[in-house]
């Protein structure tokens, strides 16, 4: 790929991903394209779902320097801002959002990994292949929802003592130093629930299978399924939200809630959010 | 304790510690060269009991997944509990006397499972799935069991003790799932391997 070819058929190979019919259950591209549907409105805040991350994805635990330093590890995280003007009392303008990797269909920290660490899957997921990172950090720095998160320190010999080996998850490496990491959308059970699947010769079931974020949710506030399926909940969502995946800007009306974060960049995010409605008289 | 080291025991792909676990040797002695070009016999390994491979699967023709069960519905294989033997050879008083059963009968009288040693190892960060593979082409394609099994494994049937004669890299995995395997005699459509990282790495 000369730059002289790259600059004429710019649109195609920056609309490479996702083109249109690329995840249709009639033209058999691809069976799935796991995509969530998150509802602020219902969220509370809990940290639960970063609490089952830690647990199902061997997330080390920094501790406070660290993390004033930045270096934590958390691959879902609470995030908190204070955008709405609220007047006399602006903490009541507090706003949270559940932020984990969006899983973009053209990914911004894909086209810049110098060794092909991070790769789509025909899933529709961004993998991240921990043995071939080399930790340059170049996916970070371009990654524009800020979900990387790189081994600063040798956390296998220092965050678990003696006992704690014993309830990391078998399923999931366990980070070295040196290199990226992200959210999954815990591909551990994906995988398993598509093999016990195809050995039934069937699809993955609406709900069979969920991320451990999703299992942990009190409130049920993340939906999570196969898009590619029309009659999963979470494709439903999004088709109810007027949300479509293959747009980067959304023509809807404003009775819907839906909207994908940083939607303008192209990255094509496999997350839907919808919006918090809030009383601003009360 | 027990239960659990027959647990573990029961793992033929155990997964441990990852900080602590055995480093992976690859390959065999030099020049020990396969059919496929991979350096890839690997190290005699003494186990507990020198179990005969050819008289069960070779002379009394048993498929290789009535011991090894996992093979068809797990991503391990699983080496058998001490009772699976035991099922079949408290009942076989002609070879009781031998050497190889009185020490399997030693086991099972001191209620301890046997030390078996893994053969066949991958790094902690792979995953093989024992299930699509023996679905794919034992099930759906009928073909025979040695011959499925034997394609990463080798002729076990012909071993006593088992031993590793294939790579297992991944190098050795990839040149096999880059060919196109007819999906059956009637279904001339061809399908290769999945080619993601994640299918394997974890």
């Amino acid at each position: 790929m000369s730059i002289t070819n790259l600059l004429n058929n710019w649109s195609f190979y920056r609309n490479k991903r996702p083109y249109r019919g690329q995840y249709d259950l009639n033209r058999q591209y691809s069976e799935y394209k796991w995509a969530m549907a998150l509802d602020l409105d219902v969220c509370t805040g809990c940290n639960a779902c970063t609490t089952a991350c830690y647990a199902e994805n061997n997330l080390p635990v920094v501790g406070k320097k660290r993390f004033q330093h930045g270096q934590v590890m958390h691959w879902i995280r609470i995030e908190r801002y204070w955008d709405e003007k609220m007047g006399e009392f602006p903490e009541k303008g507090a706003s949270f959002l559940p932020m984990m990797c969006q899983q973009c269909e053209a990914a911004p920290c894909e086209t810049v990994c110098p060794v092909g660490a991070t790769s789509h899957t025909n899933d529709g997921l961004n993998s991240q292949n921990y043995h071939r990172c080399i930790g340059s950090r170049y996916c970070s720095a371009n990654c524009p929802y800020k979900v990387r998160y790189f081994n600063f320190w040798n956390y296998p010999s220092t965050a678990w003592p003696a006992p704690l080996p014993d309830q990391l998850n078998p399923d999931v490496t366990v980070r070295t130093k040196g290199v990226m990491e992200k959210c999954t959308f815990c591909v551990q059970r994906l995988n398993e629930a598509k093999s016990r699947a195809r050995t039934e010769y069937r699809l993955v079931r609406d709900g069979e299978v969920v991320p451990a974020c999703v299992q942990a949710c009190p409130t049920s506030a993340i939906t999570f399924g196969n898009i590619v399926d029309p009659k999963s909940k979470v494709a439903m969502m999004w088709k109810n939200q007027q949300v479509d995946l293959y747009k980067d800007m959304q023509e809807k009306d404003n009775t819907v809630r839906g909207y994908r974060i940083l939607e303008d960049l192209r990255p094509f995010p496999s997350v839907m959010y919808m919006e918090r409605v809030r009383d601003m008289e009360a | 304790m027990i239960h659990r080291l027959l647990a573990v025991l029961s793992l033929a792909f155990f997964i441990g510690n990852a900080v602590n676990a055995e480093p992976f040797v690859q390959g065999g002695p030099i020049g020990s060269q396969t059919s496929d070009g991979y350096n890839a016999l690997g190290p005699v390994v003494q186990q507990p009991i020198e179990f005969p491979h050819y008289r069960h699967a070779r002379d009394m023709g048993i498929n290789c997944m009535y011991c090894h069960t996992g093979a068809r519905r797990g991503y391990v294989s699983a080496i058998p509990r001490i009772d699976k033997c035991i099922g079949c050879h408290q009942n076989i008083e002609s070879v009781r006397n031998k050497p190889r059963i009185k020490k399997l009968f030693e086991y099972w009288d001191k209620k301890e499972p046997i030390p078996w040693k893994k053969v066949n190892d991958l790094p902690d960060y792979v995953r093989f799935n024992h299930e699509r593979h023996i679905q794919r082409f034992y099930f759906r394609q009928n073909r025979p069991v040695r011959e499925v099994c034997g394609y990463c494994h080798g002729d076990v049937a012909n071993m006593t003790v088992d031993r590793r004669v294939k790579a297992l890299s991944m190098g050795w995995c990839i040149s096999c799932h880059q060919k196109d395997h007819k999906e059956s005699d009637t279904n001339m459509k061809t399908s290769h391997g999945p080619g993601e990282c994640w299918q394997c790495h974890k």
